[in-house]
């Protein structure tokens, strides 16, 4: 059971959180908020976006259905999209199914309480209308929130 | 007011138990058992309210004060606005022509739109409220303090009224002395408030008080995006410089509880400053100094 990263977008299709681990033995590893990953993110994002598109107009049913994990030959993709547009993403190996749940705790008890309760940093990092057109390059670099995600996500690295 | 209420009811609990024991001839109920189990139903019946969404309204307190101010500069600019606009009205009613009535709408109408785009003041978001403030020149500054203080005040005077008019039976009220008061806020008002009891009350029995709490619940997720520039104790200064107006609102909360207790509103001084936790731990995700209230009362009992 290995993680590989973690992305967080917000709702105007910018990335505001990425993580990598680079190797499974070190849970130190890797980078953060990397400009190098800024291409991948947006490859990323566009096949999340469009498989979203296809699997909303192929559900039979009438209630929305939304993806929640994409398997390619080596890795899984595990997404959790909440209604205020956040999109919460990890990508894993096949050991286990679903994060559903590990998804669900960061952004209940980790995002929520450390971004959203915390008045003196922006609510919405997309300041201008060109950052708002998935231009943006803001991250999240609160040191409590990213600290307590380390935490909360190393046993799942080994 | 709030939603758990957890200390409380768990105290309650043993109230409620002999609630069921009624029904059995076990002997008669006391007075003081009755009181508790009235309590206990009338608590039942209180509406209750989510506690997240009203520690979130007692923080916006503080972004609110200083849009106040912001919007007070722009609406003086209105009053001017609106004497030109009655000076315009006052010539237009001598000439009575059809033309200048058309014309008198159109600039009232001018002027209404100025003045409501004045007035929606563009909802700036709370954080750059709350540095513009942390930034703004010292009368301002002082001017949006009193404005959060009077707040708090207003809702420490309410608070009491629900508190003790709500029949509680661990108040007793008819030899209450200041640190009978003091043991009042620590204990019900700061548990209605924020769900925990203020950690420590010194006093030197002549009217000055210190009222410590380490872990001031509404501030403790408060932090800022660290400024690599510069070293550890500056960026800490800046976020407690950021965090200082928030200690207002319990300032001024503890002020109109004693207010609402007969002393006169200059006769109490409260400040609020930080303080080093006293086991120095540095947890993950804590606010990293504890809350200190300092409570001066000049008069003896009123």
């Amino acid at each position: 059971m290995t993680i590989y990263s973690f992305w967080i977008f917000d709702k105007h299709c910018n990335c505001i959180f990425n993580r990598e681990w680079t190797l499974s033995s070190n849970t130190n590893s890797g980078i953060i908020n990397a400009k190098q990953n800024e291409e991948t993110s947006k490859l990323l994002y566009g096949v999340i976006f469009s498989l979203r598109s296809v699997t909303r107009q192929l559900s039979s049913d009438s209630k929305q259905s939304d993806i929640k994990s994409i398997s390619t030959g080596k890795y899984r993709i595990h997404i959790y999209c909440t209604a205020t547009g956040l999109w919460f993403i990890l990508l894993s190996d096949f050991k286990q199914q679903y994060y559903t749940q590990v998804l669900q705790h960061i952004y209940g008890h980790i995002y929520v309480k450390y971004i959203t309760h915390n008045l003196l940093i922006p609510s919405d990092l997309a300041e201008n209308e060109n950052e708002k057109r998935g231009q943006g390059v803001k991250r999240i670099t609160n040191k409590n929130f990213i600290k307590s995600l380390e935490t909360f996500l190393a046993p799942m690295i080994s | 007011m709030d939603a758990t209420r957890s200390s409380r009811s768990n105290s309650n609990t043993h109230g409620s138990t002999r609630y069921h024991n009624q029904s059995q001839p076990t002997g008669p109920v006391t007075d003081q058992q009755r009181v508790k189990q009235q309590f206990q139903l009338f608590q039942d019946a209180l509406p209750k309210v989510n506690s997240l969404s009203f520690r979130a309204l007692i923080n916006e307190i503080v972004p609110l004060a200083m849009s106040m101010e912001k919007i007070k500069d722009n609406s003086d600019t209105n009053e001017l606005v609106e004497q030109e606009a009655d000076t315009n009205e006052s010539v237009k009613k001598d000439s009575d022509s059809k033309d200048s009535i058309e014309q008198e709408v159109d600039e009232v109408s001018k002027q209404l739109d100025t003045r409501l785009t004045l007035n929606t003041g563009k909802g700036e978001a709370s954080d750059k409220l709350i540095r513009e403030l942390c930034d703004s020149e010292e009368d301002v500054h002082e001017r949006v303090m009193n404005r959060v203080r009077s707040m708090g005040l207003q809702i420490g005077c309410n608070l009491t009224e629900l508190l003790v008019f709500s029949n509680n039976p661990n108040l007793h009220f008819r030899d209450m002395d200041i640190l009978l008061i003091m043991k009042f806020i620590c204990r019900d008002v700061w548990k209605q408030l924020f769900e925990k009891q203020i950690d420590n009350l010194k006093t030197n029995h002549r009217g000055t008080f210190y009222l410590l709490d380490y872990n001031y619940i509404p501030i403790q997720e408060f932090a800022i995006d660290e400024d690599e520039s510069l070293d550890a104790s500056a960026n800490e200064e800046r976020l407690l410089a950021l965090v200082a107006p928030f200690l207002e609102i319990p300032a001024g909360i503890i002020k109109g509880v004693l207010v609402s207790f007969g002393y006169q509103s200059e006769e109490i001084s409260c400040s609020a400053s930080f303080i080093d936790r006293p086991t120095g731990d540095k947890t993950v995700g804590v606010f990293p100094k504890g809350v200190s209230f300092h409570v001066q009362v000049t008069a003896s009992n009123p």
